[in-house]
């Protein structure tokens, strides 16, 4: 058995010994060195470009402008609409226009600064609010980008039974993935003439997709190596520098490595969405909620992205885990001239969740309710009816969350002035919302006896490799881990679709039961469970060919009717329950988030380590976007003003796994990626409230917002 | 990128003071955790001059008058020094508190000073010590109150061809002492406000008072009007919202009204409460 059980990370050794080659260190002999040049402008007109001064140094080898690109200039992981590089046009301070390929890293860096651009400004579109009425267009179709909403029952009539209503408005902030490793890869051509790129990455076959279009070559003429990644958080699913390596491959014919800056990295790159959310909620005396209301605008940026996902995604969680009758949301998504704001860890729902959690606490605070039991007594539970209707009929595990939670509830005792305790619940759908997103996967062996997988998982340092071999070896009934992994390369795998979504255990881990059915089938007949070993089984095979085992899995989900999104957009749902205990310092607005327990149902650990590592990893991030992370357009930098929580600022955390088993997972697993970020921030937001008496509605609530607040609350 | 540059190491203060006056426009490193960054930046300096491991620039000594201490002495080691925990307590307290292990394990006292920042951490308890700065060129040697070094946010009247050679503090037996700061995170941040504090009563009143206060006005500065108005006060509620007012009145008038005020100086209300209630 391997399922459930703590084996060590495959990756895990070549990492404590710092060998594992990440993205950065891969090196090759002759090879250049490309940078970008960006937008200094947040919107503009591009009037004129002079390169002679950059092309004049010594040491330059290129400079590659949207003219240089023999295929399509647009990439885009929903639709196709950013350029690589602009054409006449900017839209965003960031926004990359020139490729500049040298001999040596500084040789490009410095002609990128000699590079003299002539722009004509444009109005700078710099909030949602202003894009809906502004007459100047982003783009020809106009300033929105999406529409959605959510319809069941009557919500007028819900809250006309209510017997409370609570409404309010919250907003969040832009937040940067900061990954430890900043983007970065490495092309070359081979010995066929393919175009092969290895870069730091969270999806191999849509890059070398888009790199095919870019290039106007058949995609089985470009190869995507995923190397050792040092985080992704969404920020790496969209073409960082893939596209611009490709590109200046195709045109010196010489390795080209490139690789961003933390300052590129934080002007350049994805966004989470700021969200405008007004929240309505109402409910009966007895604490049942009887009708949600919520209008959601949010920041997409200047280019689609995953704006689309989060827009929607964003719409269909809004109500949070509870069963709720009447429900009417629209959730609204606008082009600005700010950063694209693409996918982050929870797509939208984190930011909702700070508003749903926040709601459902006044409202039990009106009617005198326990926080956690107005949360038991709405819970989603097995046959609820989620928002969109859809039928909970498997795993639904929030009210045991909730039990794992309930004893340090009751027990909890405030430690003097300052101290406060909140909770925060969530649900989540595990992969993309109501599309098909399938993975695939092949099984062999080797002519020595061993078992070899083909896997086009994308690895981020979350565990996945480990997780897919687990299932492996369980699903094979094998004793010991007698398996090869080749990985992350589209040249040796099926396309296994991205690594967010929180979807690689459940959906991958589905398509290699699927395969290993198959595989086992194969074994029986020829005597492997009698005892016959592997190796005779493989050498005998190895002179007809070794059979090969496809497995293929794509969660059974429907579209979202257009008008009301009604529907089943996910296959199952993770379910989490986060109590919080804070302290704030009333005299300087400092809040440190003293010990978190977090109780959340996976379905099934595959393993321990990994899941608890998962809910470390995302209560940290909750931290940082409940309490100080803040990107602002045009001033942010680099982590000299951008503040990440560090090490002292992390609570202690109590993980608490709960397995309610999914029928339709691999072993009974779902997904815990996002799941572990999102309710987090609504329970610290929670806590200061208990503990100060000031409700917070905007993120970060830094020590400036939380201060000002807790002034005003002492006029008052 | 670093910029290209000319180094050298010095291994004595002589060396150190013959290469500040033979060489153009030099400029002093010890530790780096503000130049490197600043060179990072794209600041061009031709001559760097390592000082951080001259011998006579890493001495602590302890005598009757005072503390003198050596300007490459780094802040880890300022932090946890047995005669600075006894002495000035403060200071052990700041220098523990800049930046993080590794930016303490690097940056120096004398780095600090002469990068005079406003939020500089160490500055606040050297003013409340009188610190005075020995500064030698190889022409002369002068002594000068810190208060009168720091003249802007970041310049100083330390010349280019002058060495910071050694720190001379009072010390301070007998007093509550301390340093509190606030900063948007735990660790590893830039204090949005610090406050130095020493204080001695004796039977109820307020015998001597020392406060100095960083990242709020251009430089660090000691609301000494405050503190006169203090020495010798019975310790009261009263006199301590009285004094409390005098110092918010003095920073407005040393900087008018900025928009950071609307968060600092409520804090700096209350920490100056808490700081003399005690």
């Amino acid at each position: 058995m391997f399922i459930g059980q703590d084996i060590t990370r495959v990756d895990a050794l070549d990492k404590v010994l710092g060998t594992a080659a990440f993205a950065h260190d891969l090196k090759k002999d002759t090879m250049l060195f490309a940078c970008v040049v960006r937008s200094s402008r947040p919107h503009a007109m591009i009037r004129k470009i002079d390169v002679s001064a950059a092309l004049a140094l010594d040491g330059v080898v290129k400079v590659l402008s949207h003219k240089d690109i023999p295929g399509e200039n647009l990439f885009g992981a929903i639709k196709k609409d950013q350029p690589f590089l602009a054409e006449g046009r900017v839209r965003y301070k960031g926004e990359a226009i020139l490729v500049i390929v040298g001999i040596t890293e500084e040789i490009a860096r410095t002609a990128s600064g000699l590079v003299e651009i002539e722009y004509e400004d444009l109005e700078y579109i710099s909030d949602p609010f202003l894009s809906m009425r502004s007459p100047i267009l982003i783009h020809d179709g106009g300033n929105l980008l999406s529409h959605r909403k959510v319809i069941k029952g009557d919500a007028g009539k819900g809250f006309e039974s209510s017997d409370v209503i609570v409404e309010n408005t919250y907003s969040t902030t832009w937040i940067d993935h900061a990954y430890m490793e900043t983007e970065a890869g490495i092309g070359y051509t081979d010995e066929r003439g393919h175009i092969v790129v290895a870069s730091s990455t969270q999806n191999i076959h849509y890059k070398m997709k888009e790199i095919a279009r870019l290039l106007a070559i058949p995609p089985e003429q470009v190869r995507v190596v995923q190397a050792t990644t040092g985080g992704g958080f969404g920020g790496k699913l969209d073409v960082t520098v893939e596209g611009y390596i490709a590109l200046a491959v195709y045109h010196t014919k010489r390795p080209v490595v490139m690789r961003y800056t933390r300052e590129e990295s934080f002007l350049g790159q994805t966004k989470r969405h700021p969200l405008y959310i007004e929240y309505k909620t109402g409910a009966r005396k007895d604490g049942s909620l009887t009708a949600v209301e919520v209008n959601i605008v949010g920041d997409t940026g200047p280019y689609i992205s995953y704006g689309e996902t989060v827009c929607l995604r964003a719409a269909v969680h809004a109500t949070g885990p509870y069963e709720v009758p009447n429900v009417l949301v629209n959730s609204r998504m606008f082009y600005t001239n700010n950063p694209v704001s693409g996918a982050m860890r929870g797509f939208g729902v984190p930011q909702l969740a700070l508003a749903h959690e926040s709601q459902l606490d006044e409202i039990a605070q009106r009617i005198g309710m326990d926080p956690l039991d107005i949360r038991m007594k709405n819970a989603l539970k097995r046959g609820s009816l989620t928002a969109t209707s859809q039928v909970l009929n498997h795993s639904a595990g929030l009210l045991e969350t909730l039990k794992g939670i309930e004893p340090f509830w009751r027990a909890r005792r405030k430690q003097g002035p300052g101290s406060g305790f909140g909770l925060g619940c969530m649900y989540y759908g595990i992969g993309n919302t109501g599309i098909s997103n399938p993975s695939s996967c092949y099984l062999t062996f080797t002519p020595e006896g061993r078992v070899e997988m083909h896997s086009g998982v994308c690895d981020i340092g979350q565990g996945s490799d480990t997780v897919l071999l687990q299932i492996l070896c369980d699903a094979l009934g094998m004793e010991e881990m007698g398996i090869d992994l080749v990985r992350g390369d589209t040249d040796t795998s099926f396309d296994a679709g991205s690594t967010s979504a929180s979807r690689q255990t459940y959906i991958s881990g589905m398509a290699v039961c699927d395969a290993a059915q198959k595989m086992r089938e194969y074994l029986e007949g020829q005597g492997y469970y009698s005892g016959k070993p592997l190796k005779d089984i493989c050498r005998e095979a190895a002179e007809k060919g070794l059979p090969v085992f496809n497995g293929h899995f794509d969660p059974p989900t429907t579209a979202p009717d257009p008008e009301t999104s009604q529907g089943a957009p996910y296959a199952t749902y993770a379910f989490a329950t986060h109590m919080t205990e804070v302290h704030v310092d009333e005299v300087t607005g400092v809040c440190k988030a003293v010990k978190v327990h977090a109780a959340h149902d996976v379905g099934r650990a595959i393993n321990v380590s990994n899941v608890k590592g998962q809910i470390y990893g995302g209560v940290a991030m909750g931290v940082g976007l409940a309490l100080m992370e803040e990107f602002i357009p045009g001033k942010t930098e680099s982590f000299d003003n951008y503040y990440l929580p560090t090490s002292m600022d992390m609570p202690e955390v109590e993980a608490i796994v709960v397995e309610d088993r999914e029928p339709t997972g691999p072993f009974g697993a779902k997904g815990v990626g996002e799941p572990a970020l999102i309710p987090q921030a609504a329970a610290i937001v929670n806590a200061i409230k208990d503990a100060t008496g000031v409700r917070m509605r905007q993120l970060p609530c830094d020590i400036e917002r939380l201060k000002l607040a807790l002034e005003k609350n002492k006029v008052k | 990128m670093l910029p290209k540059f000319a180094s050298v190491i010095a291994k004595t203060r002589e060396e150190a003071l013959s290469w500040l006056s033979s060489l153009e426009n030099p400029r002093i490193i010890a530790g780096g955790t503000d130049l490197m960054v600043k060179m990072r930046a794209g600041k061009q300096y031709n001559h760097v001059i390592d000082v951080a491991g001259v011998p006579e620039l890493l001495t602590l000594t302890e005598t009757d008058e005072g503390l003198s201490l050596g300007p490459a002495i780094t802040h880890a080691r300022l932090s946890i020094s047995e005669p600075i925990i006894r002495n000035a307590r403060s200071l052990a307290l700041a220098c523990g508190l800049v930046g993080s292990p590794q930016i303490r394990n690097m940056g120096t006292i004398g780095g600090n000073l002469a990068n005079a920042s406003p939020a500089a951490d160490s500055i606040p308890p050297l003013l409340i010590h009188d610190a005075v700065l020995v500064l030698e060129s190889r022409e002369a040697r002068r002594r000068v109150p810190l208060e009168e070094v720091i003249v802007a946010p970041y310049v100083t009247s330390i010349d280019r061809k002058e060495l910071l050679s050694s720190i001379e503090i009072n010390p301070l037996r007998g007093y509550r002492e301390g340093y509190r700061r606030v900063a948007k995170r735990a660790t590893w941040a830039i204090s949005r406000l610090g406050v130095a504090f020493a204080i001695r009563e004796d039977k109820g009143r307020f015998a001597d008072v020392k406060l100095a206060i960083g990242s709020c006005t251009p430089m660090p500065f000691r609301p000494k009007k405050v503190e006169d108005l203090l020495r010798g006060a019975e310790k009261s509620e009263v006199i301590i919202t009285e004094a409390i007012r005098m110092a918010l009145e003095e920073i407005k008038l040393i900087s008018g009204i900025r928009p950071s005020y609307a968060y600092k100086l409520p804090v700096l209300q209350g920490i100056l409460e808490e700081v003399l209630r005690g």
